[in-house]
């Protein structure tokens, strides 16, 4: 795969050298035409987005309007005008719920629960869950890569047969696995621990193929060099295979991260008690109590998704290297 | 160097290092994975009694067989995944045609198209929502114009599913049914146009210029050069597609609920609210059980198709 991918990548420089001598006409036309028509795709794309965060800055009185408005910008005189727009940063405000202390830094603390319990619980689950899948899959995907030992196709095809099975139909043995540990009063045990372990086994197979095919393009020469200058099996996974695996151990690290920060339904049904309930369950909260306020839903929206949107645009091409590596490897 | 003992012992380390690096992930998918698919199985054979559990056999599978919340939720999951599969791979693979054009803007292009999977589910449904709610919806004043869609607009609170037109089946399906496709479509397919270029980009260029030379020309290169080729991943879309749509249940919780009545209420949702809401986990396990073998067969069926193709498919979180 990545020989592929680096072969397409020469292609299309060398493309792009050919393009360099303009040409006029039908040609151009044609270009024209595909960058109009993948604009308009990508404005509709991003129309729902846009609407939420359009939504979230508007007063109550302007998203109830019939007809709705896009822009709250009219006035009694003129449909559009610039210096009239009302916007308000009331969802924002119920959202984060500001008090108002006189404490330095700011003045005032945020006491929303989506900000103060929601998000940093969904910040440790992800963190920590991708960390340990970085650490487990690295490990096992470097043992798959590089040892010949019996059973390991089929230790790999099952791995494969796992990653399919959906978090949905286990969740009813987890559950009362959940349920049966919380009443056996484990000492140190809390649902924090669980979660982490059930998200970490849900993202663990596929990261262990991702990583089995980025171990897999790092020349086994370079290891049998370390050896022969004396250094031991774990010495050279540690010097000189992890910096080379770093960017593929990289893309895991997100892939999992993102996954974990979008998840719903585990968070929802295993963990018992608000406290620990991560931010997508925030959002359900406030679904279930301002089904009317819309700017309020799509300020907590918008807080939820921003983090990961954001992260998504500075790592997107690590991105789009483990999902093409997860999808098909080859 | 040192003593023969010594050298046994960093032997047998270095033999058995494989098994030590691949313990701890052989354990958590021991109890994460392996062991809720057995709990599951004896599971669907138990029933709740107030002094514990009850062994029944079929019984909850003769049970949810017999329940026509079963049979209809069976129907919408089935034009669910038809509509979700279709609209899918049809736009994906005319994206990726698109985007296969090499434009200097391609990269751009293909990073805001992604946007939507890294939203999650549950915010892609409320997203949504808000998109088509009545009266107030950006859309709405289209969506509920009867002008465009007779005879009375789509409403996603339309309770009266249209009259079906193959007996019990729901198609045509009930309007919030179409939005959910719709949205689920929405937040697919980014990963679909991005798998379908990948696999367009790995053809030859060499196979696509001679058929250029053997006056193979636009419609005729992607239906008889490129359609072939890719056929393996469109088949592993096809069937990562279906396993999301068969599993994903945050964006019915957050755009419909099931409901009107029970007109989204695909089998994802029946196994969260026989669990959960009705607390009928022996009934829930059984459903469960299906859905797993499903799962199952899809999964077996990519990894033949991949295993040809030398590639490998099965993405489980689309």
């Amino acid at each position: 795969m990545f020989k592929q991918i680096q072969q397409l990548r020469l292609r299309r420089q060398t493309h792009s050298t050919q393009r360099a001598t303009p040409f006029f006409g039908r040609r151009m036309a044609e270009r024209w035409l595909f960058n109009a028509v993948l604009t308009a795709i990508c404005l509709v794309m991003l129309l729902p987005i846009a609407t939420t965060v359009l939504i979230s800055f508007k007063r109550e009185q302007d998203v109830v309007r019939k007809p709705p408005v896009i822009l709250p910008c009219d006035t009694p005189t003129s449909r559009f005008d610039p210096t009239a727009c009302r916007w308000a940063t009331e969802g924002y405000a119920r959202v984060l719920a500001p008090k108002s202390t006189g404490a330095w830094p700011l003045g005032f603390t945020l006491t929303g629960n989506l900000l103060r319990t929601y998000i940093p619980n969904t910040l440790l689950y992800a963190t920590s869950a991708s960390f340990l899948v970085v650490g487990l899959a690295g490990m096992a995907g470097y043992a798959v890569s590089r040892y010949r030992f019996p059973g390991r196709r089929l230790l790999m095809t099952s791995i494969l047969a796992i990653t399919g099975i959906p978090l949905l139909t286990n969740l009813l043995a987890l559950y009362q696995l959940g349920v049966d540990l919380r009443k056996a009063q484990i000492p140190f045990y809390d649902d924090r621990l669980y979660i982490v372990l059930v998200y970490i086994g849900f993202f663990l197979p596929l990261s262990v193929w991702i990583a089995k095919g980025f171990f897999d393009a790092i020349p086994r020469e370079l290891e049998e060099a370390a050896f022969i200058d004396g250094c031991s099996p774990i010495g050279a996974l540690w010097r000189i295979i992890m910096p080379l695996a770093q960017p593929g151990l990289m893309s895991i690290f997100l892939l999992t991260f993102v996954n974990v920060w979008n998840e719903f339904i585990a968070g929802y049904l295993l963990l018992a008690k608000n406290e620990f309930k991560p931010a997508m369950f925030g959002l359900y909260d406030f679904l279930s109590q301002n089904i009317i306020n819309f700017q309020v839903i799509s300020a907590a929206c918008v807080l939820i998704a921003l983090p990961v949107i954001i992260l998504f645009l500075f790592t997107r091409s690590i991105f789009f290297r483990a999902m093409v590596e997860g999808a098909l490897k080859g | 160097m040192s003593s023969p003992s010594l050298r046994r012992r960093r032997g047998w380390l270095r033999h058995s290092l494989p098994f030590w690096l691949l313990l701890p992930t052989i354990l958590v998918l021991l109890i994460t994975q392996v062991y809720p698919a057995f709990y599951t199985i004896w599971l669907s054979l138990q029933t709740r009694q107030p002094d514990g559990w009850e062994y029944v056999g079929f019984k909850n599978y003769t049970r949810l067989f017999g329940l026509g919340q079963f049979a209809e939720s069976v129907g919408h999951t089935i034009v669910f995944l038809i509509g979700f599969v279709l609209v899918t791979l049809v736009l994906g693979f005319g994206i990726a045609l698109l985007l296969n054009r090499k434009l200097r803007l391609s990269g751009l292009y293909i990073t805001l198209l992604y946007i939507p999977w890294v939203v999650a589910d549950i915010i892609a449904g409320l997203v949504w929502r808000l998109l088509v709610v009545p009266d107030y919806g950006l859309l709405s004043g289209i969506t509920q114009n009867p002008a465009i869609f007779p005879p009375n607009g789509l409403s996603i609170l339309t309770a009266v599913p249209p009259q079906p037109w193959f007996g019990d089946f729901p198609f045509p399906p009930a309007p919030a049914m179409t939005y959910l496709i719709v949205a689920s479509a929405w937040r697919a397919l980014p990963f679909i146009t991005l798998l379908l270029l990948a696999a367009i980009q790995t053809i030859p260029s060499e196979v696509l210029e001679s058929s250029r030379i053997d006056g193979a020309r636009g419609w005729q290169t992607v239906r008889f050069i490129m359609l072939p080729l890719m056929l393996p991943t469109l088949i592993v879309a096809l069937f990562s597609l279906t396993l999301s749509g068969m599993n994903g249940v945050g964006m019915v919780f957050s755009l419909t609920g099931g409901g009107p009545g029970t007109s989204t209420e695909v089998l994802s949702y029946l196994l969260y609210s026989t669990g959960w809401t009705q607390r009928e986990f022996g009934r829930a396990g059984a459903l469960a059980m299906l859905i797993a073998v499903v799962n199952w067969l899809l999964i077996v069926g990519t990894l033949r198709v991949s295993r040809t193709d030398e590639g490998r498919g099965g993405e489980g979180n689309v």
